[in-house]
């Protein structure tokens, strides 16, 4: 359980830290709640042989899936009064399919005065990084 | 039978408007595309997009959590942003589905719209920047642009890097979140004559 009364600040972040990890485990079952809820409901996302089609093993995790994992990720690392400012450069690099467990995870690469703190963020799993990108969060001082 | 990607209209599997690379520049730096979300902003939605990834901040779920955190009350989760300027995919006066019908693809960036002599495509890069909080009652509406294409010969296909901007505003014309998503649309080898 994430303790939501905790609140980082700038001055409790190191740069070249990790933050939290979270993973989730892909099952169709899952893709389907995802898709229904995030309303993206192309075929690749949730059937097999039109994802097969397209070159991946399986049905793979949608856009909006994984950019949603990445902000669960930085909000329960950032608090309630962090604000989420960007996520960029996002590169999908493999397809995360059923059958995977994917984790997201993120590292500090700089902070600034302002607020403003940046991370390389990225999801992996068992074999191989599937997505990489940058994001900038804004913390209270 | 289950669904394959559709047909084009060159007999090729995969979607997108086709045409020519002449009217794909005619569309450069023009609005290609402007959507008004189906639904406002509304607990009920974001309760769901929260229980599928297992997600449980309570700005987005409670109004004291939200005011405490400086919100004059629930936020939405800043990448509901996509949901919420999506189009109904059904709607009073549109036909309904018949016996037999098969799944449709359904290519959701509108750059498949712009012709282009491609079939097949894949997303290289997303950015996102995040502007204002999407509050219960908010109205989205996004607004996309072709703000570049960058001709290349990959090694699945000769095609091209388009990228769409995507502006997405609340009923008060405040800017909510921009969207640069780059995809390389591309023709795939025509294999159905061989």
């Amino acid at each position: 359980m994430v303790d939501w009364s905790r609140q980082i600040t700038l001055d409790d972040v190191v740069v070249g830290a990790e933050i939290p990890e979270i993973f989730m485990p892909i099952t169709l079952q899952r893709l389907v709640m995802e898709a229904g809820s995030n309303r993206d409901l192309s075929l690749i996302h949730h059937d097999r042989e039109v994802a097969q089609s397209t070159g991946a093993t399986d049905a793979y995790m949608n856009t909006f899936f994984i950019i949603g994992l990445f902000e669960r990720m930085l909000r329960e690392w950032m608090g309630t009064r962090g604000r989420l400012k960007k996520i960029g450069s996002l590169q999908m690099k493999s397809f995360n399919v059923v059958g995977d467990v994917v984790y997201c995870r993120g590292k500090v690469t700089g902070k600034q005065d302002d607020g403003t703190v940046s991370l390389d963020i990225w999801m992996e799993n068992e074999e191989r990084v599937t997505v990489t990108a940058v994001a900038e969060v804004v913390l209270p001082s | 039978m289950k669904s394959v990607p559709e047909k084009s209209e060159h007999n090729r599997p995969g979607w997108g408007k086709w045409g020519t690379w002449e009217e794909t520049e005619s569309f450069l730096g023009k609005v290609i595309g402007i959507a008004e979300g189906a639904d406002a902003v509304e607990q009920g939605t974001i309760r769901c997009w929260m229980e599928s990834k297992e997600f449980d901040c309570p700005i987005h779920l409670d109004d004291m959590a939200a005011q405490a955190a400086g919100y004059k009350g629930v936020i939405a989760p800043d990448n509901m942003i996509f949901t919420y300027g999506l189009p109904a995919y059904w709607q009073s006066g549109d036909p309904r589905e018949q016996p037999g019908a098969e799944p449709k693809q359904i290519p959701i960036p509108v750059i498949f719209d712009v012709p282009a002599p491609c079939n097949l495509s894949f997303a290289s890069n997303i950015d996102v920047e995040y502007f204002a909080p999407m509050h219960l009652g908010d109205r989205i509406t996004r607004t996309s642009r072709l703000v570049s294409i960058s001709r290349k010969t990959l090694r699945v296909g000769d095609g091209a890097f388009l990228r769409q901007e995507d502006t997405y505003t609340n009923q008060h014309d405040e800017v909510v979140a921009i969207v640069n998503l780059d995809i390389f649309r591309f023709a795939a080898p025509d294999n159905s004559e061989n």
